[in-house]
């Protein structure tokens, strides 16, 4: 197993003078997939779009990836993906190899196979010429999970993967992810709400306390240590 | 094969009727060996080479360079009533040619004194007209992270622009306003020699940026946020989808003045026709379907067979109001 994310003493947040969550210090390895828990304006989606590069820092410093090709070291899939109407599954997912592609944004051979090979994996190969905006919800979540595994980095950050989904396809989500976790050795870490999901399918967890602490550790030992029954009970 | 051959051969045709059908109907005969550089009478060889065919160049290039633009602006924006004039170019050049027919007419240079210099002039301050909008857009977009920020801007800086020439219409004297009021009914009659060579050299380099754009315009499709992550400079791509529109949509408005609604109904008959929203396949079937419309709009303005010519603009608007109502009415919101 190797480090994916090294998190050194970071704040997240919009101001200096008022960040939202301070002094982060985390590390995520590859193969294994981590929940992100905490109450609503904690931070976690703060802290999940400052590893993707999406907000700077406010203090602190963050090593994602392996030095992956391209420079590439995370893919980020956001909690409500946009679709767009008359564009099918395939199109949607090779989007994630905007790296890669030339300048037209075609791709190569390796290229197709390497999305054609998502498409499989993450069970959503006969939607391939369908038009995204026709998928179900559930069905359009397994699209940006695929369009995040193309963009071949060791880490892919998920913002509340399973919100608006239903139980069914709640554990679909999940089981997915660990499956890519275990099988193409991946770090995943995701924010969620959902606690059973997250017991169910989460190596580690990383719970964010109003004290502003950063709880780390597997499920069995935030129940032994009683944070998950401070945060939710 | 004939699927993707339709759009191009329709057009063609349309470009061959645009020659051969006008307000002075002329032997087919006459027409044909006009253009193949036959024995022709000297009138029908004036007419086809220094008026009929400017004027089809013209409507080609102004089609295919604001349905190119007005793609770019609905993915940009993410908003299906986008248009290449939403960020006030159509305004900026109506400001820059409301200010040149004022001033010309203190200097006597008339649509009837010095006509060239008139049409020359009207084509330049419309273009600085609208390049100062888009300048002070460019210059705010470093500033105004938030795309929904730059669109409120530019429709000020519009509404500001229209306000001016308000101001400057009720100080004119009529036949500045008459002027005035010529340019905003747009015509493709005006554009022949340097200016046509301008006009092309304009759009074709706009056109090839556009292209070189549908790489980024297929990721923004899926948001902001997600081109981001992707490692998309987002201020960059902006800008240069601006340049791209300042260059369309800014040459086709000064040489041939405003031509609504042919930048929002086109992209959306693409998609329709096309049922593909990749911009690989969506910029061409624009640049092809919106050439289309743009020269039938002219043939219907010529009313061919009579000595009438209905402006332009007005044909178009008619044409392509009806699609906007149409995607209205089909809740289409979404739909980019």
């Amino acid at each position: 197993m190797n480090t994916v994310l090294d998190i050194l003493d970071v704040s997240v947040g919009y101001s200096r003078h008022s960040p939202l969550f301070e002094h982060i210090n985390a590390q995520l390895v590859s193969g294994t997939v981590t929940g992100l828990l905490g109450p609503n304006g904690i931070g976690k989606s703060s802290l999940l779009r400052t590893i993707a590069g999406l907000l700077p820092p406010l203090k602190g410093s963050i090593k994602s990836g392996m030095g992956g090709e391209k420079g590439h070291s995370c893919a980020f899939v956001p909690s409500q993906p946009l679709r767009a109407a008359h564009y099918s599954v395939r199109d949607t997912v090779s989007t994630g190899r905007y790296r890669y592609t030339n300048w037209l944004g075609i791709e190569d051979r390796e290229g197709k196979q390497i999305v054609e090979n998502a498409l499989e994996r993450t069970g959503i190969k006969h939607l391939a010429d369908r038009n995204s905006a026709s998928l179900s919800d559930g069905e359009f979540h397994r699209v940006a999970i695929a369009r995040a595994l193309v963009q071949d980095t060791s880490l892919i950050l998920l913002d509340e993967p399973t919100a608006f989904l239903d139980i069914a396809n709640k554990r679909a989500i999940g089981l997915l992810l660990r499956r890519l976790a275990l099988e193409e050795n991946k770090g995943i870490l995701f924010s969620t709400h959902d606690l059973s999901l997250a017991m169910e399918h989460c190596d580690f967890f990383w719970i964010m306390t109003p004290e502003q602490e950063l709880h780390q550790g597997t499920p069995s030992l935030m129940e032994e240590k009683g944070i998950i029954n401070r945060l939710y009970y | 094969m004939m699927k993707r051959l339709w759009l191009p051969l329709l057009l063609l045709l349309l470009m061959a009727a645009d020659l051969f059908l006008g307000s002075v109907s002329l032997n087919a005969a006459d027409v044909w060996a006009a253009l193949w550089g036959n024995e022709s009478s000297d009138i029908v060889y004036k007419i086809v080479w220094n008026f009929r065919f400017p004027k089809m160049v013209t409507a080609l290039l102004a089609g295919m360079s604001l349905s190119v633009c007005g793609v770019q602006m609905q993915t940009l924006f993410r908003n299906p009533l986008a248009d290449p004039y939403i960020l006030g170019i159509s305004s900026g050049a109506g400001l820059g040619v409301a200010f040149f027919v004022m001033g010309s007419s203190l200097f006597s240079i008339g649509r009837h004194s010095i006509p060239w210099l008139f049409d020359l002039g009207t084509a330049a301050f419309a273009w600085m007209g609208a390049l100062a909008v888009m300048l002070l857009v460019l210059a705010a977009s470093g500033r105004l992270k938030s795309n929904m920020s730059l669109l409120i801007l530019g429709i000020m800086t519009g509404s500001a622009a229209s306000a001016l020439i308000g101001l400057i219409q009720y100080f004119s004297e009529a036949p500045a306003l008459k002027s005035y009021m010529l340019w905003t009914m747009g015509s493709f009659g005006n554009v022949t020699g340097n200016r046509l060579v301008i006009m092309t050299f304009l759009c074709l380099a706009g056109l090839l940026i556009s292209v070189y754009n549908i790489k980024d315009l297929n990721v923004l499709l899926m948001g902001e946020q997600y081109a981001q992550s992707l490692g998309l400079s987002f201020s960059k791509v902006r800008n240069r989808i601006f340049v791209a529109t300042t260059l369309l949509a800014g040459s086709v408005t000064a040489f041939c003045g405003p031509i609504g609604f042919i930048g929002i109904a086109v992209p959306h008959i693409s998609r329709m026709i096309f049922h593909n929203a990749n911009h690989r396949v969506l910029i061409p079937a624009a640049a092809l379907t919106g050439a289309c419309m743009m020269i039938l709009a002219d043939i219907i303005s010529q009313l061919p067979g009579t000595q009438s010519v209905l402006p332009v603009n007005t044909v178009a608007a008619l044409m392509g109001i009806p699609v906007i109502i149409y995607v209205i009415f089909k809740n289409r919101a979404d739909d980019l």
